[in-house]
């Protein structure tokens, strides 16, 4: 790898881009690759290949075109953003962070939103539609909602569900899911787009302490970043 | 209480109608309040003209009762001075607060919060647009 590449790919590491390196081994030359942004002028059957070893967060070894080559994948980090900074939310971004996620604490109501309950958890305080348009939903970002307050969960539970995000999930009773795929149902929210939310959020372990309830819900992520069998909606 | 005795027809409405509910151009003087406890936002702008409203805009992120009362009272600010207004909050407290009668004309809209007065966790809600309006006042313009 020439020093031009590497400072190309510790600029992409640092941006939150994704990158592929792929190296000819026959030739040892390293070019990167950017399969959500590629250059004008790269080789089809390549980028393609880069595409889909980014798509499963894999590195592979692939032969394009009579060579072969290694595709290492840099992928930006797995993003798990919480709105409503409430009890659960103080346990779970704690684990986020813990199993090598990034954590990000959303919630416009500055007295639950503080540094004392969250310390070194990165904080927004604003609404989460706002929010959440600066910060991007991409498909490697999780999103549970907490407030069981209409007013601010809905508006991010429709943003996650306009949004590529690979786990949606909503705290609340089955009454209170019931009541809120109505309301989004009268946003133009349609039945499978609305079967994306996990609700009521979590694996099914028992859980009843918040930290329980942290460690049921953080499961239910892993197992949809990892497309584990049995990791699906409840009722699904 | 029940939720549909606070939030009554009357008061749904007005949230809907969102009279006023856009910024106004320059020149204006504005202010944000925000409720750090249910994270209502409201922002207000007014255009004073020889002591007086002449034009109010407001945007709010919140509750019912919050999108209500701006519409109303951006409905009934113009043609009044700061004076009025810091009147008209002083009687709308009190009948939140300390179970006054509703305000006066052309205040007598804001008795569609009567309800809210049971519910004190909300009064705030109800009178966040009335200080963020005032606070707009005090400041110089744009």
């Amino acid at each position: 790898m020439t020093r031009d590449v590497l400072a190309r790919l510790l600029a992409d590491l640092a941006a939150k881009r994704p990158a592929v390196l792929a190296t000819d081994l026959a030739s040892g030359e390293a070019r990167l690759l950017h399969p959500s942004d590629p250059e004008p002028g790269g080789d089809p059957a390549l980028l393609a290949a880069a595409r889909e070893a980014a798509a499963r967060d894999e590195s592979a070894r692939v032969e394009v075109a009579g060579a072969t080559f290694f595709l290492r994948v840099f992928s930006p980090p797995v993003r798990v953003i919480v709105v409503g900074a409430v009890h659960i939310a103080q346990s779970l971004a704690r684990m986020v962070q813990l199993a090598g996620y990034e954590a990000i604490v959303v919630d416009p109501r500055r007295a639950f939103a503080t540094e004392a309950r969250f310390e070194g958890i990165p904080l927004v305080q604003e609404w989460p539609d706002e929010a959440l348009a600066r910060l991007g939903l991409d498909r490697r970002t999780a999103l549970v909602t907490m407030t069981h307050d209409p007013k601010i969960d809905d508006p991010a539970l429709a943003a996650a569900l306009r949004s590529d995000a690979f786990y949606v999930g909503a705290l609340g009773s089955r009454k209170t899911q019931a009541a809120r795929r109505e309301r989004l149902r009268a946003q133009g929210f349609s039945d499978p787009a609305l079967s994306r939310i996990h609700g009521p959020v979590g694996l099914p372990i028992g859980a009843r302490s918040p930290g329980e309830i942290a460690v049921s819900i953080l499961s239910q992520i892993v197992g949809a970043l990892r497309g584990a069998p049995g990791s699906e909606r409840a009722g699904a | 209480m029940t939720s549909e005795a606070l939030y009554h027809e009357a008061l749904l409405r007005l949230a809907r109608a969102a009279a006023g509910a856009a910024r106004l151009d320059a020149p204006r003087r504005s202010a944000r309040r925000d409720n750090p406890l249910c994270g209502d936002d409201v922002t207000v702008d007014v255009r004073v003209r020889a002591g007086r409203i002449e034009a109010a805009g407001h945007r709010v992120r919140g509750c019912v009762l919050c999108q209500a009362a701006a519409t109303v009272l951006s409905g009934v600010a113009p043609g009044r001075s700061a004076d009025e207004i810091a009147l008209a909050r002083g009687a709308l407290a009190g009948m939140l607060r300390a179970g006054g009668p509703a305000p006066a004309s052309p205040w007598e809209e804001f008795a569609v919060f009567l309800p809210v007065r049971d519910v004190p966790s909300r009064h705030a809600c109800v009178l966040l647009p009335f200080d963020a309006l005032l606070d707009a006042l005090a400041r110089a313009e744009d």
